[in-house]
């Protein structure tokens, strides 16, 4: 999520003229605010002076074109090592994971959204690489996010530090991590913690399936809370076991929310696969919350069986394929119907799109999407620190170069949470086609 | 019939090998268009293709040795139309020599100054054997058209890595002869061939190699049959999804590598003849 956005308070910004001034003067404050960061920390001049050095010699030399891709002899087992030691690292004391590290002011707060949906991704590197820290992480994230639970159900917005506000998508993105976290444990508090958000989000979403109003960011409904609608989708499925059929189908309120916003959503796809209605004022649509409306879409459509829907991502993950495949890169963001040429790119937005891209893959059974998630991942390994000092190593910087537009200067946690998902997807889906191949 | 051949480089064997087999059938090029061969972009991009090793043994070959009978082919399956007195031919110089026609260097063929040299030559077919993706000024300079070589059946496997995308898609292994238009791959069909011998093959390299030999006697027969008016190009049909296809990742030529052992290749074929 981009963190720049979260903390504005929605009700300052909904209605204000001149927001676009506020929310530079806010961007310049901020910017400011993390560059004395190094004025009490001058260490850090040198790793900031090695990553700029290393980003601006591999861009002057790089190339990239039709006919190859980046390739690197990091094994995929050894780089998700190196980012779940990352995420790790970045577990505060209150048990919350920070939203990033930045290379001028080092670790921020602990971030509930990120905490949230972080939570699956160390249950899967804990199984992935046998590491009992990451379930030992994934538990204490789970405690401080019930510590946080607000009475309605809602979960705050922006950074712990900030005065609490319920935020529809911080709550979608932290049930996703009460949902796994109730799997993995089969604890009853998280299971009603978890009944608790999604009868909120039931309850706040309008009747055309959106969210907007206050708990929405900047007052408006956007399309990449199709990833609270996943989040409800997996509610439904995990709710749903425990229920007779007949139960399921009358009392699905979960499902039919999440099934109401994915039809919201849906009308915003272009037939040139451009997704409307991402309604980020004062930002430029990076690749991130694209990809963000890809896959929660995809993954609501794949749990709820929902063929027109997964039929919509394809299409819009298949232009976008074409375009990292012709030029080995996606710009960080873009202008309606995929225009723009951006210098820079959103390594997450990348590592997202290696997700929809293997997922589609996975229900699709077409070769080519395998294929460019494993060049992108090839390329995001090739990224990835492997060596320096805590907050760095095992990192996925915001932008690539690092003072790209998106969370310039900072590796984030976010990042790292949807590289190891697309690290460890690949991972499986290679297993499973060679050993398909083998046995055919 | 006036044929002109677009060409990736001097060194390209692929490129004299059409251009010898055009001239034996009759068909002596009017000229040829070719990309420097020193071109910086170029290098690069071999270098992406093919690793430091292989370049430096390339440039081994064709630039240092004056002995031509030390030259060892990339595409051993070229070496019957290559083969010279002294040895192999080892660059389109040498061929123009032989059969007497001019060779033009252009930085990119959709070039003013190389639809220029075209027009003069006023050539009835072009057949291209690599260079840039060609545009419309330069589709259009031909009376017929621009012939090209596609490494898979048309119009299931368009793009890159065709052979190896052939073998994982379980379509068989084939070479398609089309003309070129504004798409990737998707202009009218002459010819389109099933390769027989795919089983016999050892690697990957090796099918991609008889594939480029079978494939220039096709544009060969291609060229005779349109010069008598025996062939009649046949648009492709509208596909319901996108066939193009890129280059393939390693780990998936592995495994197409593999089906290459097992047979799969064959199977297929066998398949679609019912």
């Amino acid at each position: 999520m981009s963190l720049a956005n979260q903390h504005v308070q929605p009700a300052l910004t909904h209605s204000r003229p001149g927001l676009n001034a506020d929310a530079t003067v806010s961007r310049v404050a901020k910017a400011l605010s993390e560059a004395a960061g190094l004025l009490r920390a001058p260490q850090r001049v040198f790793p900031l002076a090695g990553r700029l050095a290393s980003d601006a010699l591999r861009v002057t030399f790089e190339q990239r074109h039709l006919y190859s891709y980046t390739t690197t002899k990091r094994a995929t087992g050894d780089a998700l090592k190196s980012v779940l030691g990352w995420i790790l690292d970045a577990q505060r004391p209150d048990g919350g994971i920070a939203a990033f590290y930045s290379l001028l002011s080092g670790y921020s707060e602990s971030y509930p959204e990120v905490t949230g949906y972080i939570v699956p991704t160390l249950y899967d590197l804990s199984h992935s690489t046998h590491d009992e820290d990451a379930t030992l992480a994934a538990e204490r994230a789970t405690r401080w996010l019930l510590s946080l639970q607000m009475p309605s159900g809602a979960f705050p917005a922006g950074l712990h530090r900030n005065r609490p506000q319920p935020s529809v998508f911080n709550t979608g993105q932290v049930l996703q991590g009460l949902v796994r976290a109730y799997k993995e444990t089969n604890r009853s508090e998280i299971r009603e913690a978890a009944i608790a958000a999604g009868d909120w989000l039931v309850d706040a979403q309008q009747t055309d399936g959106s969210w907007s109003g206050p708990g929405a960011y900047q007052g408006v409904a956007h399309t990449y809370y199709g990833m609270v609608a996943w989040a409800l989708a997996e509610l439904s499925a995990a709710a749903g076991k425990d229920r007779r059929d007949k139960d399921r189908r009358d009392n699905d309120r979960y499902g039919l929310a999440a099934e109401r916003n994915l039809d919201w959503v849906l009308l915003h796809f272009r037939s040139s696969g451009w997704i409307d209605g991402i309604n980020l004022r004062g930002h430029p649509s990076y690749l991130h919350f694209i990809a963000y409306v890809l896959q929660g879409v995809l993954e609501c459509a794949v749990l709820r069986k929902r063929e027109d829907a997964v039929q919509a991502v394809a299409k819009s993950a298949r232009v976008l394929l074409r375009k990292f495949e012709i030029n080995k890169f996606l710009p960080g963001a873009y202008e309606p119907d995929f225009k723009g040429s951006r210098k820079f790119a959103c390594l997450t937005g990348n590592a997202q799109m290696s997700c929809v891209w293997l997922r589609l893959f996975e229900v699709s059974h077409d070769l080519r999407y395998l294929n460019a998630a494993m060049k992108m991942n090839e390329m995001l390994k090739q990224l990835l620190p492997a060596q320096g000092g805590r907050g760095t190593v095992g990192g996925v910087s915001g932008s690539y170069p690092v003072w790209g537009a998106y969370q310039p200067l900072r590796y984030i946690s976010w990042g790292c949470k949807f590289f190891a998902d697309a690290l460890m997807l690949e991972q499986n889906l290679m297993l499973r086609f060679e050993a398909s191949a083998c046995a055919s | 019939m006036r044929v002109v051949i677009l060409c990736s480089s001097l060194y390209s064997e692929t490129s004299c090998a059409m251009a010898v087999r055009l001239a034996q059938l009759g068909y002596v090029p009017t000229g040829a268009v070719t990309l420097p061969t020193l071109d910086l972009r170029t290098l690069m991009r071999k270098l992406g293709q093919w690793g430091v090793h292989e370049i430096v043994r390339y440039a081994r070959t064709k630039l240092i040795s004056h002995n031509s009978s030390d030259a060892q082919l990339r595409n051993p399956y070229l070496q019957q139309l290559l083969k010279h007195k002294t040895g192999s031919v080892r660059s389109l110089r040498e061929v123009a020599a032989c059969y007497s026609f001019p060779i033009v260097t252009c930085r990119n063929q959709n070039a003013p100054d190389s639809i220029a040299q075209l027009n003069e030559w006023s050539p009835d077919v072009i057949v291209f054997t690599g260079g840039n993706i060609l545009q419309e000024p330069l589709l259009r300079a031909p009376r017929l058209g621009v012939l090209n070589l596609h490494l898979g059946l048309l119009p299931e496997i368009r793009g890159m890595s065709s052979p190896e995308w052939s073998l994982l898609n379980d379509v068989p292994v084939g070479v398609t002869v089309h003309y070129i238009d504004v798409g990737i791959d998707t202009g009218p069909i002459l010819r389109r061939c099933e390769f027989p011998d795919a089983a016999q093959c050892v690697s990957l390299d090796d099918l991609r190699n008889r594939l480029i030999a079978f494939g220039i006697e096709k544009v060969g027969e291609v060229v005779a049959a349109v010069d008598r008016g025996r062939i009649l190009a046949e648009p492709q049909p509208e596909l319901d999804e996108d066939n193009q296809y890129f280059v393939m990742h390693e780990r998936l030529q592995a495994q197409a590598a593999l089906r290459l052992k097992q047979g799969h290749g064959a199977a297929a074929a066998a398949r679609s003849h019912g």
